[in-house]
């Protein structure tokens, strides 16, 4: 039984054709706005009512642009990339992301988390996990392929194609967040928020990783957080964040 | 030799009984999958035992046993989650809690109805038992829950798999959750007049823990779940009715059991 969901899809027109398809959430028209990302005063906590991570944070990010969140542990990095994310509602402040307050429901904002709490074990194939960043165009009640286009320019961008059929819970730390960027890029994000996207990765990885995060032709834009000190030139802007504040750091390469 | 299985198909009350075993049984199964996963099997249980009262109390109000369940079912469910939604309090307490209060009330109600002398078919199923009309009420809440899980197969599959992802895209994983417990309590109420109210927990649980460890994707696993509950199910009836000191609620569930135990011996690891 090596692809034992086929007699299932072979079925999968038949009750769900009767059904209207029903979009996630309402779709947004794209914005305009020179700004991919703003936040001012802005304060939020790690946990809703808990103390305040950060406060008086004011910053814009350049659309297309690539920018660093630098800091030390706890000085509220994740806090900030959960918010834009719409994952955790600011304490005070305003905040926008492409251009609107963020909220759940918007495939334009890809969200990676340090360690994705996945459900294991799990029977899923790699194939089928990056698939998953197609759902929101499908909706509610219709199937998907899971063998489009789409995916398998995806797998092939980050150098997965060979593990497709592999089990995720079989996959290294390096080959987990490349098929996390490739679910990204499947989902048609405009803006990625990926937190530590470095940290479990080896050097092929890493290659594989830098490739697609600073392709030139890349149409969307990057906030990460990382520890790395070194590298921060390839960014166009840089964001320190410690004693609960935020500032913005002279240099960083200007943006082609 | 033949005799073995023409004999017992021969008679009605069997047939019957395997045609409600195979609907019931795959519903469950299917189920079930995402019961062992997202590790429900606590309320699971928790949902089939609080049948009891759910039973008992429709016999002294002259409702449909079945109405009864369910209506018990969801109480349960609601009452966890109710008791749940306070940060102090962790689910598997509220779930405990629930479980305690419902089996209790269960026994009490049985006293009121008098309804000791066939405690057996009401605790662990009776083939006997199943009906034309239970063979229809089985038969349309398996259905449902069949479809349901197809309609909203890749939506349940996500919010299983990476919930986080799921909010994210805007899946309302909190909702599916809701409307996974409602299925349970669907699918505890179609077995209870196979299983009984204590050992319906079991096709919820061993089918599709032989399921998992043998699919590679979700289907495979309820696919396998399904074989497991149907094969094992009829085997087990067979052996009760060929062998009078084994019940057949106790039949099907050992006869679910022996699949999960070649599983966790044979299959390779993934």
């Amino acid at each position: 039984m090596k692809e034992g969901g086929r007699w299932l899809d072979a079925l999968s027109g038949l009750p769900l054709r009767l059904l209207p398809t029903l979009p996630y959430s309402r779709p947004e028209s794209a914005s305009g706005n020179l700004w991919t990302a703003e936040a001012e005063d802005l304060s939020a906590s790690a946990e809703a009512g808990g103390p305040l991570a950060f406060s008086g944070v004011n910053f814009r990010l350049r659309k297309g642009g690539r920018a660093a969140l630098t800091g030390p542990n706890g000085s509220g990095k994740s806090t900030l990339l959960r918010v834009l994310a719409g994952l955790l509602p600011p304490a005070g402040g305003a905040v926008r992301a492409l251009g609107r307050t963020p909220s759940t429901g918007r495939p334009q904002i890809a969200f990676l988390a340090q360690r994705p709490a996945f459900t294991t074990p799990f029977p899923i194939t790699l194939r089928r996990l990056v698939a998953t960043g197609t759902y929101a165009q499908h909706g509610w009640f219709e199937e998907c392929s899971h063998r489009s286009g789409t995916v398998e320019r995806a797998l092939a961008m980050l150098g997965l194609s060979d593990l497709a059929e592999r089990q995720v819970q079989s996959l290294s730390g390096g080959q987990l967040q490349r098929a996390l960027l490739a679910r990204a890029a499947v989902q048609g994000a405009e803006l990625l928020l990926l937190d530590e996207p470095y940290a479990a990765l080896d050097d092929a990885s890493r290659e594989l990783v830098d490739a697609h995060l600073f392709a030139p032709d890349a149409k969307f834009s990057v906030l990460m957080s990382t520890h790395g000190i070194g590298g921060l030139s390839r960014f166009d802007q840089v964001l320190e964040m410690s004693g609960g504040g935020l500032r913005e750091r002279a240099g960083g390469a200007p943006h082609a | 030799m033949l005799e073995f299985l023409t004999q017992p198909l021969s008679e009605d009350f069997f047939l019957r009984a395997l045609v409600a075993l195979t609907l019931g049984g795959a519903a469950c199964a299917c189920l079930g999958v995402y019961v062992i996963l997202r590790r429900m099997a606590f309320v699971s249980m928790a949902l089939t035992h609080s049948i009891l009262p759910g039973i008992t109390g429709a016999v002294l109000l002259g409702i449909s046993p079945y109405l009864g369940a369910l209506a018990a079912a969801l109480l349960t469910a609601a009452g966890a989650a109710w008791l749940a939604s306070r940060k102090e309090v962790s689910e598997d307490t509220a779930i405990g809690v629930m479980l305690s209060v419902m089996l209790a009330a269960g026994v009490a109600l049985m006293q009121q109805a008098h309804a000791w002398r066939d405690y057996g078919g009401l605790l662990f199923g009776s083939v006997v038992s199943v009906g034309p009309e239970d063979l229809a009420a089985v038969g349309a809440t398996s259905t449902l829950i069949l479809l349901a899980l197809r309609v909203l197969h890749k939506e349940l599959e996500l919010a299983s798999f990476d919930e986080e992802y799921a909010r994210l895209l805007g899946a309302r994983p909190a909702l599916l959750r809701t409307v996974l417990l409602a299925l349970v309590a669907l699918g505890a109420v179609a077995c209870v007049r196979l299983l009984g109210a204590l050992l319906t927990t079991a096709l919820l649980v061993l089918p599709a823990a032989t399921g998992v460890l043998l699919g590679r994707s979700l289907a495979g696993a309820m696919g396998w779940a399904v074989a497991c509950a149907v094969s094992g199910g009829a085997a087990g009836l067979l052996l009760s009715y060929h062998f009078e000191g084994v019940p057949s609620g106790a039949g099907i569930v050992l006869g679910c059991s022996l699949p999960y135990l070649l599983a966790r011996l044979f299959a390779r690891v993934r």
